[in-house]
C-alpha cells in the first residue's frame, strides 16, 4: 500500500483523467457518471439485470479522502445488481462491467447520495470516486431454494410486480433439453397458471417481475412440471425446464386493505370453487393459492356484522379444511396440523378437521396425538369408520415404534456389554452406536399412504 | 467446658488436623469424609475471622494437591463471607487473596462449576456484585479449561447474562449516575471478561480462513445478541451531558466491536431480512429463535444507524432507499412495543432512516411490501394511543416526513390507505389536509399531477368527502375529519373553476351533495336538536333535584375521574353545540360558493 499522500495524489490524478478521459455511460449522458477501465475483463460476459455481483471496491471523497473500502474488510461486497440496492451509479457502473474487470468511476451527487448525504461519512451534494474490482457474478436464486434461477435479458418498468391473483399478458417459449416446446402469448390470473398449461414456478417467478420485463427462468422440476411431467408436451418426470418469459402488461389484484367486506365475501365464493377444481385435478400448489386467498383477506377482518360473520367463518373454516387436505397431499405436515388448528379454532368438534390432524400427526409419527385426535372424531361422529380403522393403525405403528426402540436398545446394551468385556470402551465407539440408533429412529419414513375416502370439501 | 479463646481457635486447629491426615495421603485416596471435614473447617475458620491463617494453609507448598482437590468447596462460604466485611477490612483483603488463590490453585473443571453455581444462586440486589467479585476468577479458570472450553465461556456468559436480566435497567441521567445495583459497572466487566476469548477466535481466524473455532464464535455471538437485547435495548443510549463515559454507550461500541472482530457484524445487519434461518429442527424453537434475535437485531441497527457506532464498517455504497428498506423490519419491531425505551429507538431509526432520502425519491412501489403499509398504521397507534406526549408528537412529524419522501403516486396509495385504517378522526382529518396540499401543489406547478387531479383524484375524493354512517354519523366524534373535508371542498370550489374542472370536482359534484353535504345537513339538524333538548332537560333537572346522581362515570387509564356534576355537564354540551355551528357555517360557506359559482356559469351560458 501507498502512504496517504500518495494515495491522495493518485486519487486527485485519477479524478483528472476521469473528468478528461472518462466515458460517460448514463442512459440520460449528463455525466452524472463516468468510466475509465482500467483492467480489461478477462471474459466478455456483463452481469444481467438482478444477477448476484460480488465486487472489491475503494471508495473516496473529492479531497482524496479514503470512506469505504471492502478489501478493509476482507471480504468481497455482494448485492444485486439493478435492483436499487446500491447508489444509481453503481447499478449502472457494474453493469456495464466485464468479469474481472478493474474500473474507476466518478459518480455525481444525483448518481450517489444527494443533497441529503449519508451520514456519517458523506456530506452532501458529494462527488464519489471508486475503484471497482468485478469479481463474480451469478443469476438471481428468486426463492433461495435453487427451484428457480432468473436472469433478466431486459430490465421492467418501475419496481412494481404483479400480485397472487394478477391477470398478466405474457409472450412465454418454454424449452426442455434444447428443444421448444411451447410458444405462445397468453393472459391469464396469477396462481391459475396451470389451466394453461404453464408450470407453477412460472406463477412464482411473475410475482417477482416488472412490467416489459424479459427473463430467462431456469426451473427445477418441483416447479416445473414435477413428478407427473406433462405428456402432452411429450416432458418426461423429472424434466429440468428453461423458460424465456416477457411480462406485456398487468393489472394487480386488489390488496386486502383495499377490499370491503362485502367484495371479500363474494370473491372468497369464486376462490373457493376455483381452489376446489385444482384440487379435485390434483394440483394442490395451485390449490393452496386460491385456498390462501380466502384466509389472507378474511382471518383479520374486523368490525362485520352478524351475517357477514358468519358467511366469514363458514368460509374461513372450509379454507383451513381444504388447505390442511392440500398440505397433506403435498407431505407438509406441520403446515396441515396448523391449519387443522385454525379449523378447530373457529369449530372445536369440526369432524374432518379432528381427522385430519390426526392424519398428519400419525404421518409425523406422533402416534399418541393421532389417536387422541381420532378418537375426538369417534365421540362425535361414532359411525365414522374410517376414524376407528385409523386408531388401530396408530396403536399398530405405537407398538412396532416401542418394538423398534426396545430392539434398538437391547442392541445397545448387548454391544456396551461386549465392550465392557473386552475393556476397550473407547468413548467413540459408545457414540457410534448412539448415533447408528438415532439414524435407524430417522430412517423410519411414513408408512404407505393411506389414501382414505374421506369426501372433499 | 473450653474457655473462648480455644473455642475460637479450635476452628483453625480443626483444619490443621485434617490438613495434617490428608497431607501424606496420595490423591486417589482423599475420602468424601475428608472433602467434608475440610469444609466445615475451612468455613468455620472463616465464619470466626481466621481469612489470614486460612489463606496462609491454602499458599502453603505442601497443600497443594490438597487444595487442588477440595478448594473449590470453599467458594460458598468464601462469596458469603466477602460481603460481610466492609470494603475496607483487612479480612476482605485475605478472602480475596484466597479467591485468588483458589483460582490458580484448584482443579478448573470442578472451581468452573463452583463458581458457576455461586451465580446461578445469587439474586436480587448481590447480582451484579456477586457476578463482579468471580469474573476474575472465572475468566481465569476458563482460560486453565481443556475440554469443552466453548461450551463453558457460552455457558458462564449465559448464565451471567440470565441472572442480570430481571435487573432495572437504569434509565434516566441520574440513575445511570448513581447505579444503584451497579449494573452499568458490572455490564462493562463482563465485556472485559469476555475479551480473551474474542481474541483467541479473532487468532484463530488468522491463522487459517478455513478452520474457525465455530463453537467459541458461536457462543461470543449469542452473547452479543443476548446483550443488544438486554440491556442495550432498554437503556438510555444517547449522550448525555455531563457524564464522560456513557457506561451503556461504552458497552455498546464494545459490544459492535467483538461483533466487528469476530465478523458477524455486516452478515447481522443486512443478510438478516433475507430470512436466513437458524438450523433449527424444531418450528417452535426457530420462531422463538427469530423472534429473539428479531429484537437484538433491532437494536443493532439503531446502534449503527442513529448513535453510528460501528458504521465505520458499514459499506457506504447502498442506496438510501434500500437502507430504509432493510431497517423497515427492525422499524416494525420496535414500534410494536409499549415501553419507552424501544419506541423512541424505533422512532429514531425510522426518522434518521427517512433523513438519508430526498423528498419525492421514494418509489410507490415500496409500499407493496407489508412492512411499509404496517409501519404508518404502527405510527397512528402510537400518536393516537400512546401515553407520552413526546412520542405522540414524533410519531406525527415522522408521519409527515414517510409521507414528503413518497413519489405523488406513493403519496396517493398512503393516503388511502391510511384513511381506510386509521379509525381516529384527528389522523383523519390530517391525512385529508395533507391531501389538500397536494392537490394545491398539483394545480401550482406542472408536473406530474395525474394523481391529485382528475379520475384519481375523485376515486380519492369519494373516500373523504362522505359520512361514514350517513346523516347518523356521530359528528361530535368525527369533527376534525368533516372540518377538514369542508375545508377540503372550500378550497376546491374557490381554486378550481368549473371551466377548467381541472380537479373534477364539478364533475362529481351531485355525488357529493348526495353522499355528504345532504346527509351532514340533516346530521346537524339532527344532533343540535338533540343537544338543544339534553340541554333544556338538565337544566329543568337541576331546578328539581339538586341532589341529582350522577348518571355516568368516566375512567382514564384506570383511575376513576371525579364525578361530573351537572354544571360541568352543561358546559361539555354547549362545547358540543358550538363545534355543531362551527361545522354549520363552513358548510353553509362552501354551499355558497357552489351556488354562486354554478350561477355564475348558468348565466354565462343563457
Amino acid at each position: 500500500m501507498t502512504t496517504d499522500e500518495a494515495t491522495k495524489t493518485e486519487g486527485e490524478v485519477q479524478a483528472v483523467a476521469l473528468t478528461e478521459r472518462g466515458e460517460d455511460i448514463t442512459p440520460a449522458q449528463d455525466r452524472g457518471v463516468l468510466k475509465i477501465i482500467k483492467r480489461p475483463g478477462s471474459e466478455d460476459e456483463s452481469p444481467m439485470i438482478g444477477d448476484k455481483v460480488y465486487v472489491h471496491y475503494k471508495g473516496k471523497l473529492a479531497n482524496g479522502k479514503k470512506f469505504d473500502s471492502s478489501r478493509d474488510r476482507n471480504e468481497p461486497f455482494v448485492f444485486s445488481l439493478g435492483k436499487g440496492q446500491v447508489i444509481k451509479a453503481w447499478d449502472i457502473g457494474v453493469a456495464t462491467m466485464k468479469k474481472g474487470e478493474i474500473c474507476y468511476l466518478l459518480c455525481k451527487p444525483d448518481y450517489a447520495y444527494g443533497s441529503a448525504g449519508s451520514a456519517p461519512k458523506i456530506p452532501a451534494n458529494a462527488t464519489l470516486f471508486f475503484e471497482v474490482e468485478l469479481l463474480d457474478f451469478k443469476g438471481e436464486d428468486l426463492f433461495e431454494d435453487g427451484g428457480i434461477i432468473r436472469r433478466i435479458k431486459r430490465k421492467g418498468e418501475g419496481y412494481s410486480n404483479p400480485n397472487e391473483g394478477a391477470t398478466v399478458e405474457i409472450h412465454l417459449e418454454g424449452f426442455c433439453g434444447g428443444s421448444r416446446f411451447d410458444c405462445k402469448d397468453v393472459k391469464f390470473i396469477v396462481g391459475e397458471g396451470e389451466d394453461h398449461d404453464i408450470p407453477i414456478g412460472i406463477d412464482k417467478a411473475l410475482e417477482k417481475m416488472q412490467r416489459g420485463e424479459h427473463c430467462i427462468l431456469y426451473l427445477s422440476p418441483r416447479y416445473g412440471f414435477g413428478e407427473a411431467g406433462k405428456p402432452k408436451y411429450g416432458i418426461q418426470a423429472n424434466a429440468e425446464l428453461v423458460y424465456e418469459v416477457t411480462l406485456k402488461s398487468f393489472e394487480k389484484a386488489k390488496e386486502s386493505w383495499e377490499m370491503d367486506t362485502k367484495e371479500k365475501l363474494e370473491q372468497a365464493a369464486v376462490v373457493k370453487e376455483k381452489g376446489t377444481m385444482y384440487f379435485k385435478e390434483g394440483k394442490y400448489l395451485q390449490a393452496v393459492i386460491q385456498y390462501g386467498k380466502i384466509v389472507s383477506w378474511l382471518e383479520m377482518e374486523y368490525g362485520l356484522s352478524e351475517k357477514e360473520s358468519k358467511a366469514s367463518d363458514s368460509f374461513l373454516l372450509a379454507a383451513f379444511l381444504n388447505l390442511a387436505m392440500c398440505y397433506l397431499k403435498l407431505r407438509e405436515y406441520t403446515k396441515a396440523v396448523e391449519c387443522c388448528d385454525k379449523a378447530l379454532g373457529l369449530d372445536q368438534d369440526n369432524e374432518k378437521g379432528l381427522y385430519r390432524r390426526g392424519e398428519a400427526r400419525l404421518l409425523m409419527n406422533e402416534f399418541e396425538l393421532a389417536k387422541c385426535d381420532f378418537q375426538k372424531v369417534l365421540e362425535v361422529n361414532p359411525q365414522n369408520k374410517a376414524a376407528k380403522s385409523q386408531i388401530s393403525v396408530c396403536q399398530k405403528k405405537t407398538k412396532e415404534h416401542n418394538d423398534r426402540d426396545r430392539r434398538i436398545y437391547a442392541n445397545m446394551f448387548t454391544k456396551f456389554a461386549e465392550r465392557d468385556a473386552k475393556e476397550a470402551a473407547s468413548k467413540t465407539g459408545v457414540e457410534r452406536v448412539a448415533e447408528k440408533a438415532a439414524c435407524e429412529k430417522g430412517l423410519k419414513t411414513p408408512g404407505a399412504e393411506d389414501e382414505e375416502a374421506e369426501g372433499h370439501v | 467446658m473450653p474457655d473462648e479463646h480455644s473455642q475460637t481457635t479450635m476452628a483453625v486447629d480443626e483444619l490443621q488436623a485434617i490438613i495434617q491426615r490428608c497431607q501424606i495421603l496420595e490423591e486417589a485416596d482423599f475420602k468424601g469424609e475428608d472433602f467434608n471435614l475440610f469444609l466445615v473447617a475451612g468455613q468455620k475458620c472463616l465464619e470466626d475471622g481466621y481469612a489470614a491463617q486460612l489463606l496462609e494453609v491454602i499458599q502453603n507448598e505442601k497443600n497443594k494437591v490438597i487444595i487442588k482437590n477440595m478448594g473449590w468447596n470453599l467458594i460458598s462460604p468464601l462469596v458469603r463471607c466477602i460481603f460481610t466485611y466492609k470494603e475496607e477490612d483487612d479480612k476482605r483483603e485475605h478472602c480475596l487473596r484466597i479467591l485468588d488463590q483458589l483460582a490458580q490453585l484448584c482443579n478448573p473443571k470442578e472451581l468452573f462449576l463452583g463458581l458457576l453455581e455461586q451465580i446461578e444462586q445469587t439474586s436480587g440486589d448481590q447480582v451484579c456484585q456477586t457476578v463482579m467479585l468471580l469474573l476474575q476468577p472465572l475468566q481465569t479458570v476458563l482460560l486453565k479449561l481443556q475440554n469443552k472450553k466453548a461450551y463453558s465461556v457460552g455457558l458462564s456468559l449465559a448464565m451471567i447474562m440470565n441472572q442480570l436480566t430481571p435487573l432495572p435497567v437504569p434509565y434516566t441521567k441520574q440513575q445511570i449516575q448513581e447505579d444503584k445495583l451497579g449494573l452499568c459497572q458490572c455490564c462493562n466487566a463482563v465485556v472485559d471478561f469476555a475479551k480473551p476469548f474474542v481474541n483467541e477466535v479473532v487468532k484463530n481466524m488468522e491463522k487459517s480462513s478455513e478452520y474457525h473455532d465455530m463453537e467459541l464464535k458461536e457462543e461470543l455471538l449469542k452473547f452479543c445478541m443476548k446483550s443488544l437485547k438486554y440491556p442495550l435495548l432498554t437503556a438510555q443510549l444517547e449522550q448525555l451531558e455531563g457524564i464522560e463515559e456513557h457506561p451503556f454507550r461504552h458497552f455498546a461500541t464494545e459490544i459492535i466491536n467483538i461483533l466487528w472482530n469476530i465478523r458477524e457484524l455486516i452478515p447481522l445487519v443486512f443478510l438478516h431480512h433475507k430470512g436466513k434461518s437458524p438450523p433449527w429442527e424444531n418450528q417452535e424453537f426457530a420462531d422463538i429463535e427469530r423472534k429473539n434475535s428479531a429484537d437484538s437485531v433491532a437494536c443493532l441497527s439503531y446502534l449503527m444507524f442513529v448513535q453510528h457506532f460501528g458504521i465505520e464498517c458499514f459499506p457506504v455504497v447502498f442506496s438510501p432507499s434500500y437502507l430504509l428498506l432493510c431497517n423497515m423490519t427492525h422499524i416494525e419491531v420496535l414500534l410494536k412495543r409499549t415501553e419507552e425505551s424501544m419506541l423512541s429507538k424505533g422512532l429514531d431509526l425510522f426518522e434518521s432512516s427517512l433523513l438519508r432520502m430526498e423528498d419525492n425519491s421514494l418509489l410507490h412501489d415500496y409500499l407493496e411490501f407489508r412492512d411499509f403499509i404496517n409501519v404508518p398504521q404502527d405510527l397512528v397507534k402510537i400518536m393516537t394511543l400512546c401515553p407520552m406526549e413526546h412520542l405522540r408528537k414524533k410519531s406525527l412529524s415522522i408521519l409527515q416526513l414517510f409521507i414528503d419522501k413518497f413519489d405523488t403516486e406513493g403519496k396517493y396509495t398512503l393516503f388511502r390507505c391510511l384513511l381506510k385504517t386509521s379509525n381516529h378522526a384527528g389522523v383523519e382529518g390530517y391525512i385529508i389536509k395533507n391531501i389538500k396540499d397536494q392537490i394545491h401543489l398539483s394545480l401550482t406547478k406542472e408536473y406530474d399531477n395525474v394523481w391529485f387531479t382528475g379520475h384519481h383524484l375523485i376515486s380519492l375524493l369519494d373516500l373523504v368527502l362522505s359520512l361514514p354512517e350517513g346523516a347518523e354519523t356521530d359528528l361530535l366524534q368525527n369533527s376534525d375529519r368533516i372540518m377538514a373535508s369542508l375545508n377540503l371542498l372550500r378550497y376546491l370550489v374557490i381554486k378550481d373553476c368549473e371551466s377548467d374542472n381541472q380537479t373534477g370536482v364539478w364533475t362529481t359534484l351531485t355525488k357529493i351533495e348526495q353522499n355528504f353535504l345532504k346527509p351532514l345537513r340533516v346530521g346537524l339538524n339532527m344532533s343540535k336538536a338533540h343537544y338543544e333538548a339534553e340541554i333544556k332537560n338538565k337544566k329543568e333537572n337541576r331546578k328539581e333535584a339538586h341532589s341529582s346522581n350522577t348518571v355516568c362515570s368516566v375512567t382514564v387509564s384506570g383511575e376513576k375521574m371525579p364525578a361530573m356534576t351537572t354544571g360541568m355537564q352543561l358546559q361539555v354540551l354547549h362545547s358540543a353545540l358550538f363545534t355543531f355551528d362551527l361545522i354549520e357555517s363552513v358548510l353553509a360557506r362552501v354551499e355558497e360558493l357552489i351556488e354562486v359559482k354554478i350561477k355564475a356559469v348558468m348565466d354565462e351560458n343563457s
